[in-house]
């Protein structure tokens, strides 16, 4: 091979490394997912993962904490949500003790709270997908807490304040008002900025994202409500479905082969025409002889 | 006569440059579709990436030996480099045809859209009409030698679109088309990152749309001009017999 070839080849390849370098850099900071039935939910770094094939889930050991994330066939949130608790926690599930909608950016999701025993509390987010109903529960089960986790539409969406919605939650849910808590400020979480309360054994914190307040309220304080909450607002607001959309690879495929094969063919075309045309020329000359 | 364009048969390079092309193109396919993981985020579509980006870079190959042949063609008045600079022009906008129609349906479920004004999609459509203005005027000059100075002028100014098209992500911010190699911009949708399993499905594909595709395409789009252009001097001769 000529020197000046293999000069070029050389050069070719090492450009692609680099460009193969520059792509590496980029893909440094990534969120892990792990996938179960289609569905996506990001890693809670700490935390145990429990997932398999049909569910997601993440389990905190000192908390006695587990977030869960299941698609249940179903046309109601409010049954899929309440049955898909039961199955899983081997209990009966009663009506919630709490129960609002909300609309996110991906949908309507039913906010649901269920008091299931004297130490385990499920705070619920289900929404309907088709045929299935996306379940996000978490469930707290220290005896010496009751920790409840729940969204809230913003009464007024032009305040970058949570402490109105943290008050409609703690009158709610724990029959207390705001005023009686102390404001220790704000905390920088993974998830956002949260303005956090504390009296005594409650605490209370809020987070605004879009024009919806994420409310977390622990009575009994056993203190890590900062980590809980964020676990389960990173699930709530990274969760996702891989589209299927195979239909339009297979169209773009079409459309590759279908301009290559138009080329191509139309090489072939050309080249026996000009084939004919030179047999004809050919009689043509003949008969003139 | 006949024999005079039948004795021309396929050179032993380009014989083997086509199979390689065949075998490449499947290669390719193969790792996009198959051996790359499935974008979670994006789906299944993202995998019609793999042909849209190493598209694009087979048209500026393609564009690319149309300058080369445009000024050869101009310094030494030469009919090869003429011939050179319409293959390059003809396999050139079919590879650009490729990239502006997977983009287009990668947008539709990606984007929610099939088409928007963005800067980097008009500039890719400039370009393609640019190319296709080329053929379409070329049909139109029957004299040989104007024709040849001609259209190698256009051909080499046509270019100017494919470097805008190449370039104006980096130079507007304001588009939505996102970018591989670095960080994308602010308003840019549909971003993905570059995985060690993107990398291997999408060098060999580039490399394969970058040099050989174009390159065996144009050798045979080169050997059917000369073809055509013989016939069209024994026509002539036939004639003025």
């Amino acid at each position: 091979m000529m020197p000046r070839l293999r000069r070029t080849i050389a050069s070719l390849f090492v450009a692609l490394l680099a460009l193969g370098g520059a792509f590496a850099q980029d893909s440094s900071e990534s969120v892990s997912y792990v996938q179960a039935r289609g569905f996506n939910v990001p890693v809670l770094e700490g935390w145990s993962d429990q997932t398999t094939e049909a569910v997601a889930q993440f389990h905190l050991a000192e908390a006695e904490a587990t977030i869960r994330t299941a698609l249940v066939a179903g046309a109601d949130p409010l049954a899929a949500a309440q049955s898909d608790l039961a199955d899983w926690l081997g209990k009966a599930v009663g009506p919630s003790v709490y129960s609002d909608k909300v609309n996110l950016a991906d949908g309507t999701w039913h906010t649901l709270i269920f008091d299931i025993d004297t130490t385990t509390t499920a705070s619920v987010m289900a929404r309907q997908d088709d045929a299935h109903v996306i379940v996000i529960s978490f469930v707290e089960r220290a005896p010496e807490a009751r920790t409840v986790l729940l969204t809230l539409a913003q009464a007024d969406d032009r305040l970058d304040d949570a402490a109105p919605e943290i008050g409609r939650a703690l009158q709610q849910i724990a029959d207390v008002e705001l005023g009686s808590l102390d404001d220790k400020g704000i905390i920088e979480l993974p998830s956002g900025e949260w303005q956090v309360y504390e009296r005594g054994g409650l605490s209370a914190m809020g987070m605004i994202f879009g024009n919806d307040s994420y409310v977390a309220l622990q009575e009994g304080a056993p203190g890590g409500l900062a980590a809980l909450a964020d676990a389960y607002n990173r699930t709530l607001l990274g969760f996702f479905i891989t589209p299927d959309n195979s239909l339009y690879l297979a169209l773009g495929l079409i459309a590759t082969f279908g301009i290559l094969g138009l080329l191509i063919l139309s090489y072939v075309w050309r080249g026996r025409a000009a084939q004919q045309d030179l047999v004809l020329l050919n009689a043509l000359s003949d008969e003139d002889d | 006569m006949v024999q005079e364009l039948e004795s021309r048969s396929m050179p032993r390079l380009l014989r083997a440059l086509t199979i390689l092309t065949a075998l490449g193109f499947a290669g390719t396919l193969y790792l996009g579709l198959f051996a790359a993981g499935t974008d979670i985020q994006q789906g299944e579509v993202q995998r019609l990436f793999y042909i849209h980006m190493p598209s694009f870079f087979g048209a500026f190959t393609a564009f690319g030996l149309t300058v080369v042949g445009g000024i050869m063609a101009l310094a030494r008045g030469s009919e090869k480099w003429d011939k050179i600079a319409l293959a390059g022009v003809e396999v050139g906008l079919a590879f650009a045809l490729i990239n502006l129609l997977t983009g287009a349906i990668w947008a539709r479920p990606i984007w929610n859209t099939w088409w928007t004004w963005d800067p980097r999609l008009t500039s890719a459509a400039v370009m393609c009409l640019t190319y296709a203005a080329y053929l379409m005027l070329r049909a139109g000059i029957d004299d040989t030698a104007r024709r040849r100075s001609f259209m190698s002028v256009y051909g080499i100014f046509a270019f100017v679109t494919v470097l805008i098209t190449l370039f104006i992500i980096r130079i507007v911010p304001e588009t939505i088309h996102p970018v591989i190699v670095g960080a994308s911009p602010q308003n840019a949708q549909g971003s993905f990152e570059a995985t060690s399993g993107v990398i291997i499905a999408l060098v060999p594909s580039l490399l394969l749309w970058l040099t050989i595709m174009p390159i065996t395409l144009m050798w045979h789009r080169y050997r059917l001009e000369d073809r055509l252009e013989s016939l069209n001097r024994l026509k002539l001769k036939a004639l003025s017999d």
